[in-house]
């Protein structure tokens, strides 16, 4: 089932245009991700989708209805630029925001209260926001984000500025709220993220939506054509190597995108010649490499984020 | 629009607001100061009248001196037997405060006479002491000249200006001079007000901006919603604080005389009978009266600033909403303070002058007519055309600015970076 159906959307501001034409469907239960670098595009689609911002032309339906207030109280929306009132003291702020979200005083004041414990945040109920530390402020950002209970999660670069613990914290809190039967949409320019969380994703570059699917038949769909290299020694040989794309290069190893019929033998002997060759293995391309494929190594508006 | 959430939106600003320190020390420390005042009024007219000084008189005329005993039996003192020197030492070692002396050619006019003080001098005392002088030659000259006795109450009557103001239910007294003044500090008061909070919104909305929680706000409620709960929280906030100075003064008003009088008698009940009876009229409990005034004028203080305040606070609302940090809002206030201040300076001239077209125009004029028209309210009478007139003028500028701060407001909380030019803002508008 469509939960949130995105149609042929277009966003402009000025001459330029930030969102074209863009559509996908996110399915009711599922993680979908928005990938793309900065300035791709997704955090105005996000804004679209909770109807913070409204689009040009094309529509934006949640649950069927057209984005509006109403449908505000189905998302869960957590921006990436975040941050609370630091003088306001957690509890009250919690129930500020999720009255906001038209959730009566009772049943707000229960959900808070419910969240703070699994947190183990109960005790900071009474202090200033200004008084805890990044990580603290980052769970209550977190729970305010989801104390109304919403079917549907939207995280706007939710890994941005995380340590790896809080990170990991996370990514299994989402996992878990998929399991719950919740339908998240997460945008992030890191691919890796994705590959491990992500059901379904949906490619943005330069304001278009240039791949989207299901993540495993997107993979499959580009056949093995990879190479993951490890290996020990002089790694110059990669250098000489013709109609290949290297992308994850290291000292000691290498995802080596295989082009044009190039034997992948030649390129298993030519190293072998060279280095100590650890590992040799085929795979399906990495999300990073199919997004370089599809958009072209010139069109990728900002490279250094890849 | 929703109004729950406006509700919500308006009670956290609100709230939080009238919490801290700043708000409950300024909210109660002005009608403290307000007594304080009255007190020092009080003291000082008081205790003015308290010292009586002692001024020698050395009278070669030996006519003069009865008269200035007449007067004042406490401070002239007829000292013509005692050697100059010995004078000049008591003055120097406080026992008088002063001497004179007094010959037959200060009776004719030919010379003046010099009074010689000791530490202790003030503007006041020099002045009287002057005054009974002319008042005894006066006596003198017209004893002299052998004059009729109706020549002499000619001189001896004092009239008055008695002012009365004329109004519908008929005449009335009236204190021109503490309207005007009032008017002023009313007209003051709304100039601080619609300034100081329009400050504390903008403030306010950039608070939310470099807090970075605007977004999460604004996936819940509509822009339009968010400003004007905060614009009618910090309004809120205004009323209370000024409702909490009026409450007071009024209070204050109605009870300082009767207090101060209370006060007085139980000082009096003190002081030897004497004492008592030079001090009394010095000071005068019912001139405290005259800090009463009419309550109507406070109704039109509140609508004045309520309206005063909403022109101006979109305006600061938008401003904030189109910077990041409060040190790039100077360029943008610049067309506000313009007007606002304009307001201001005029408001000394529609104090002296409320009748004047300057204060007509000022009163009339959307912008200065929060502070001006006031002003003109408290000190003559305004018809009622021209303050529905200027009422109705301020609602549709209010109106008028609003619609456009509530556009650049919603394109300008979602954006970071760079602070727009004037041109970009107006494409802002354009776009909404």
């Amino acid at each position: 089932m469509v939960i949130i159906n995105v149609e042929n959307v277009t966003k402009a501001f000025g001459k330029n245009k930030a969102v074209s034409d863009v559509s996908f469907k996110v399915e009711k239960g599922r993680i979908f991700g928005l990938l793309g670098p900065n300035g791709a595009g997704k955090t105005t689609t996000i804004r679209m989708i909770n109807n913070i911002l409204a689009p040009d032309s094309g529509s934006i339906t949640i649950n069927g209805q057209e984005a509006s207030p109403h449908t505000q109280k189905m998302i869960g929306y957590m921006p990436e630029e975040r941050g609370l009132y630091k003088k306001m003291k957690v509890g009250e702020q919690l129930l500020y925001l999720t009255q906001l979200k038209g959730v009566e005083t009772k049943v707000a004041k229960k959900s808070i209260d419910f969240w703070l414990d699994r947190f183990g945040a109960s005790d900071w109920k009474k202090k200033e926001v200004g008084e805890l530390s990044k990580g603290m402020s980052q769970k209550i950002q977190f729970i305010a984000t989801i104390a109304h209970d919403p079917d549907i999660y939207i995280f706007d670069e939710p890994f941005s500025g995380l340590d790896p613990i809080n990170s990991e914290t996370l990514k299994e809190v989402i996992i878990g709220l998929k399991n719950d039967g919740k339908t998240i949409l997460f945008s992030t320019h890191r691919m890796e993220q994705v590959e491990q969380m992500c059901d379904d994703i949906c490619l943005f570059n330069n304001g278009k939506a240039v791949l989207q699917g299901n993540l495993r038949s997107l993979k499959s769909s580009f056949g093995e054509n990879t190479i993951n290299l490890e290996f020990e020694g002089d790694g110059a040989f990669l250098d000489v190597l013709k109609d290949v794309r290297i992308n994850n290069r290291s000292t000691n190893f290498a995802e080596i995108r295989v082009l044009n019929g190039q034997s992948m033998q030649d390129i298993l002997k030519l190293a072998m010649k060279h280095a100590e060759i650890h590992k040799f293995e085929r795979v399906e391309p990495s999300l990073n490499e199919i997004f370089i494929s599809t958009v072209g190594e010139d069109n990728i508006k900002n490279e250094e984020v890849l | 629009m929703d109004f729950g959430k406006i509700f919500l939106v308006l009670k956290r600003e609100y709230l939080t607001r009238v919490r801290t320190k700043s708000f409950i020390l300024s909210t109660l420390l002005t009608p403290l100061a307000f007594i304080v005042f009255l007190a020092i009024i009080v003291i000082v007219t008081i205790s003015d009248g308290e010292v009586t000084k002692t001024v020698g008189v050395v009278d070669n005329t030996g006519v003069l001196y009865e008269r200035l005993e007449a007067i004042d039996d406490q401070r002239y003192q007829d000292i013509s037997d005692i050697e100059i020197d010995s004078i000049r030492s008591s003055v120097l070692a406080g026992n008088l405060d002063g001497y004179i002396i007094l010959n037959d050619e200060f009776i004719n006019l030919t010379e003046s006479p010099t009074l010689v003080y000791g530490g202790s001098g003030g503007l006041s005392f020099i002045e009287s002491v002057e005054d009974h002088l002319r008042e005894v030659v006066r006596e003198e000259q017209l004893a002299r000249s052998n004059v009729s006795d109706e020549v002499r109450e000619i001189f001896e009557s004092r009239p008055q200006l008695k002012s009365l103001k004329l109004t519908d239910e008929g005449e009335e007294e009236d204190n021109a001079i503490f309207g005007a003044a009032f008017g002023f500090i009313l007209g003051l008061l709304i100039f601080i007000g619609v300034f100081g909070y329009g400050a504390l919104l903008m403030r306010s909305v950039i608070e939310e901006k470099t807090n970075r929680i605007v977004e999460v706000i604004a996936s819940s409620v509509k822009p339009i919603e968010l400003m004007f709960g905060k614009l009618f929280g910090i309004l809120s906030v205004a009323l209370t604080q000024f409702g909490v100075w009026i409450l007071s003064y009024v209070g204050l008003s109605i009870l300082a005389a009767p207090v101060a009088g209370l006060i007085l008698e139980a000082q009096m009940k003190n002081l030897p009978p004497e004492a008592a009876e030079a001090a009394s009229p010095a000071f005068d409990p019912s001139s405290l009266e005259q800090f009463i005034v009419d309550p109507s004028i406070f109704i039109y203080f509140f609508l004045f600033f309520f309206v005063g305040f909403l022109i101006y606070s979109g305006i600061f609302a938008a401003i904030g909403s189109a910077v990041d940090s409060e040190q790039d809002t100077q360029q943008f206030m610049i067309p506000v303070m313009i007007p606002i201040f304009i307001g201001y300076f005029l408001n000394l001239r529609v104090m002296e002058n409320p009748d004047s077209t300057v204060a007509v125009v000022a009163s009339l004029f959307p912008l200065t007519a929060p502070i001006n028209m006031i002003s003109r309210i408290a000190a003559t009478e305004v018809p009622i055309w021209q303050i529905g007139l200027s009422l109705l003028l301020m609602i549709g500028t209010f109106a008028g600015l609003m619609w456009i701060a509530a556009k650049i407001y919603r394109v300008g909380i979602l954006m970071y970076g760079k602070k727009p030019s004037y041109k970009e803002l107006a494409k802002w508008i354009r776009q909404g």
